[in-house]
């Protein structure tokens, strides 16, 4: 009897880790999904995706860009965590330097380096050049600079990630001892970082990394800003389908985009089971040395350094852009100044009000959400939601936001606050609960039976034991998901149906036409607002501390 | 009411007559219209990329907020086919109360949302203002893309394919396809255009058809690919011609007008190219280009056409849509919008139909960056052509 009840118990403590999911995330998915992708068993289009004479090009760029993107950052996070992971201002500044949303960025990234942009105007000052000259560096066809740009927004999201984990205590206590062994037994800090560090630390990364290859690998506005054009990624050629008026051309799209996620998974999964493959491989290269090599600490801290200071000048880029109207070829200071752009924020302060009200709506949402679901529900079925979220994640906003706008017309949450803040909640949940999905379930188990065994309640365990150990993950988490929701565009603006706007939807509105002065205030505010909320919040963080 | 009015205008407009009785009819129809607009709110979408027009916008919300006491309110969109696809999913839905009740648009955005039937209309010849639009010698006002507009949409301004660019930096501007060649010959990568499908970029090739093109008359017809494939080869020959000059060699383009319009503001291109004849002059009042702009056509003729403001068929406020509609085809709307110190949107109206009062509301005179030698507009292709232009240039360019 008692033991049925201690079940049923579980039962009903699942569930209520599971409703508030399932109404507030799963629903409003999966019915928007459902609604959007009813055209794609048509055969036709399919045949019509075929026949696109982009097609394969194309989707040989959206592969290498992620993957590039994703490898590259991950090697670059790892030098910087090895040379300098004992740096604490390491954590807070990478925390505001993920939260910056990746479009943005891109803009002030491609002032710098596109042959008209500040760069080559430094250069030209010794060249006496007075047209730019005609380097390829964004829109390179091979996707270089986009790469580039990728890897300089993914480095602090995979820095963060891993110092969040290694600053744990247990993992950190583990590491620790680790270590000793190892440098006992001969090796050097480098070779402890390939042989013991990593081969632990990088399977609890696995999905946040899965995540940084997809969006590389599915990014739009970041490619459009900087990507190749003939072909430009596949996941260009989708959007643009999805934007036509022509509903032939629009199922296009979302065929396109089914079969982009399909390629994505598939190669995942193998690339699952190739790692399973060579694991002995792997242990022969773990089981040699010992060797002595040091970690490469100054270059390690140049990475570093050059990260910050191409942040610091994009910063400081946009915010002379947004004054500076006219800025000829090659002046390195703009000839005319004017405030219209700022202007335009002073008399309609709405649009900002709103994007913190939802990006702060929708963060706390998902983070309660999230915390709820690892509190009450086992582990086991994390990978489920995981693979849901991966799959919210790696299908186009647009189409989701589609079929969300249908299910929400029969609801009325079109035009209200509340239909757009459960429209970002989509993306914005994926992220926060795969941020925080490692850190989260590595949590030692032992703590609990300790506290528990001092007779403390479950409440004061999680407050006084729990919340500290998880703070740094929770502040990322948090951080993340303000950058995820202050960026959405599609969702916003088909869900707000003109009713509301955001600072995202005026930007893109508004700089539809090419207006770069209002472009680049913009895009400093959606830089500097995500970034200044995390820096105050590991402020206070620590001073309660 | 609205409804049996619609039929009586179809039935007028089917037969071809339009009696007096009935347009005295329709003047005590349209005071009961603005009766009942007062106090409704219109949701104008409305391309926002430009701080002239956004401006304007502005003004028509206060003034039709004062002469009607409709409440109009400027949704800010990037491009119409997001609105062209909500309408459609409400209407799909079943919903009313659209989201929508004035929409700018054009083009295949007007045509996808006419062969769906998702306009309320016709209801612009029944605009008491609209007896002034110059039907006859601008015919685009009553074909978009050669596709007859039936009453669905209501002209509001001309557009014409303009180019621009540094006068200091050019001497002689290319006044036809050839000397454009020339022209980038003698400039290699200095000059490109945005990638179709961007309209722009579909617009150019469109002219490069025109201009290669045997008989234009064959464009005004429904295109097939047979069709296509006979009349495109010289088409093909020309921008053979001409890509290997232009920027990064014709192999990569800018995406969009936007992109090709600051490549040139920073000297990485010497000429842009524009649908609003007077963008440039509005940049250099923008301060975004220097004083020295100039703007021109090809001397033969260039693609022009007429952009309009239609009603959702689900709209909720469709009298005040139509009061709005009404106000912006009135001589002082149209004038204040043709100033070239304002927007400079060529006007849709004739002016042999303005009294002498009303014609001397429209300014007259240049500004810089203002097109000098006015050109022939040359009617669009058959919005059926835009599809296997874009297919073919993408085949062609597109790898």
């Amino acid at each position: 009897m008692a033991r049925t009840l201690r079940h049923v118990n579980h039962r009903l403590k699942a569930l209520g880790g599971l409703l508030p999911l399932g109404a507030m995330w799963i629903l409003p998915l999966s019915a928007g999904l459902a609604a959007a992708l009813t055209s794609t068993f048509d055969a036709a289009v399919w045949a019509a995706l075929f026949t696109h004479p982009q097609i394969f090009p194309a989707l040989a760029l959206s592969l290498t860009t992620g993957s590039a993107s994703m490898i590259l950052s991950t090697l670059l996070a790892f030098l910087i965590v090895a040379g300098l992971h004992r740096v604490t201002a390491l954590q807070t500044w990478m925390g505001g330097f993920l939260a910056v949303p990746h479009l943005a960025f891109a803009v002030g990234f491609s002032f710098l380096i596109m042959p008209s942009g500040l760069l080559a105007r430094v250069v030209g000052v010794f060249g006496d050049w007075a047209a730019p000259p005609q380097w390829i560096t964004t829109q390179d066809p091979l996707g270089l600079s986009l790469i580039v740009a990728l890897v300089l927004k993914e480095v602090p999201f995979v820095t963060w990630l891993t110092v969040g984990l290694m600053a744990r205590r247990d993992v950190s206590q583990m590491l620790e001892a680790q270590s000793r062994i190892g440098h006992s037994l001969g090796h050097g800090a480098a070779s402890l970082w390939l042989r013991v560090f990593i081969p632990q630390i990088l399977p609890r990364m696995r999905w946040p990394l899965l995540i940084v290859w997809i969006y590389g690998a599915s990014v739009v506005d970041m490619a459009i800003a900087i990507g190749p054009t003939q072909p430009p990624p596949l996941a260009v050629i989708i959007w643009s389908d999805l934007n036509s008026a022509d509903q032939a051309i629009n199922a296009r799209g979302s065929v396109g985009a089914v079969f982009l996620t399909l390629v994505l998974a598939a190669l995942a999964v193998l690339f699952a089971g190739l790692t399973r493959l060579l694991k002995p491989t792997f242990r022969s290269f773990l089981v040699s040395g010992p060797s002595v090599e040091a970690v490469p600490v100054r270059s390690a801290r140049g990475l570093l350094m050059a990260i910050a200071a191409v942040y610091l000048i994009v910063i400081m880029l946009l915010a002379i852009m947004s004054f500076g109207s006219l800025w000829p070829f090659p002046d390195l200071w703009p000839s005319q100044f004017q405030v219209m752009a700022w202007e335009h924020l002073w008399d309609a302060p709405e649009p900002l009000f709103n994007s913190l009200t939802l990006a702060l709506g929708s963060m706390i949402t998902a983070l309660f959400l999230a915390i709820l679901w690892f509190e009450e529900v086992s582990a086991r079925f994390d990978r489920y939601l995981l693979a849901a979220a991966v799959v919210a994640l790696a299908l186009p906003s647009l189409l989701i936001a589609e079929g969300q706008y249908l299910v929400f017309l029969k609801s009325g949450l079109n035009g209200t606050w509340w239909g757009v803040y459960l429209a970002h909640l989509s993306p914005v949940f994926a992220y926060v609960f795969i941020v925080l999905s490692g850190p989260y379930r590595a949590f030692d188990p032992r703590y609990r039976s300790v506290s528990l065994g001092l007779n403390t309640n479950n409440w004061r365990f999680w407050t006084a034991i729990k919340l500290p150990i998880m703070k740094p993950a929770l502040t990322a988490a948090a951080a993340v998901g303000i950058g995820v929701s202050i960026a959405q565009f599609e969702s916003t603006q088909l869900i707000a149906s003109g009713r509301l706007s955001t600072l995202n939807l005026e930007a893109v509105t508004l700089s539809s036409g090419g207006n770069r002065q209002l472009l680049a205030m913009y895009s400093l505010l959606l830089m500097i607002i995500p970034f200044c909320a995390f820096l105050a919040a590991s402020r206070t963080e620590r001073r309660l501390q | 009411m609205p409804i049996s009015r619609r039929h009586l205008l179809k039935a007028t407009v089917a037969s071809g007559l339009l009696p007096m009785m009935l347009s005295l009819a329709r003047a005590a129809d349209w005071a009961s219209i603005e009766d009942r607009a007062k106090g409704e709110t219109v949701y104008f979408n409305a391309w926002a990329g430009s701080q002239p027009i956004n401006v304007y916008i502005n003004w028509v919300v206060n003034e039709v907020k004062s002469r009607y006491g409709v409440t109009l309110i400027h949704v800010r969109i990037a491009d119409a086919a997001e609105v062209v696809r909500r309408v459609r999913d409400e209407v799909r839905a079943g919903k009313t109360d659209g989201s929508t009740d004035l929409v700018w648009i054009n083009g295949e955005n007007f045509r996808a949302m006419k062969a769906d039937k998702l306009l309320f209309g016709p209801f612009a010849p029944a605009l008491p203002n609209f007896k002034y639009v110059d039907t006859e010698g601008k015919p685009t006002t009553l074909n978009d893309f050669a596709e007859p507009t039936d009453g669905l949409e209501s002209p509001w301004g001309m557009a014409q394919l303009t180019f621009f660019g540094d006068g200091a930096k050019i001497a002689m501007p290319p006044l036809s396809m050839a000397e454009l060649v020339q022209f980038a010959q003698a400039n290699p990568g200095r000059v490109s255009y945005p990638a179709p499908p961007d309209f722009h970029g579909t617009t150019f090739v469109k002219q490069a058809l025109i201009d290669t093109i045997g008989q234009r008359s064959v464009l005004k017809s429904v295109a097939t690919k047979e069709l296509f494939a006979h009349v495109s080869p010289p088409m093909f020959t020309l921008l053979d011609g001409l890509h290997p000059h232009l920027w990064r060699e014709g192999k990569q383009f800018p995406q969009t007008q936007a992109q090709l319009k600051q490549m040139l503001a920073d000297g990485e291109l010497l000429m842009a190219l524009t649908f609003n004849p007077n963008e440039a002059a509005n940049l250099v009042a923008g301060k975004e280009l220097p004083e020295t702009t100039i703007a021109w056509q090809f001397s033969a003729g260039t693609i022009g056409n007429t952009h309009f403001v239609a009603i959702p068929v689900n709209a909720k406020a469709t009298d005040a849509a139509q009061v709005v509609a009404n106000f912006l085809l009135s001589p002082e709307a149209q004038a204040r919008k043709a100033d070239l110190k304002t927007w400079g949107d060529p006007t849709v109206l004739a002016m042999a139909k303005l009294s002498q009062d009303e014609l001397s509301l429209f300014a007259s005179g240049a500004v810089a960056g203002s097109i000098k030698t006015p050109v022939p507009a040359i009617p669009e292709p058959h919005g059926s052509w835009v599809p296997l232009i874009e297919a073919a240039w993408l085949e062609h360019y597109g790898t």
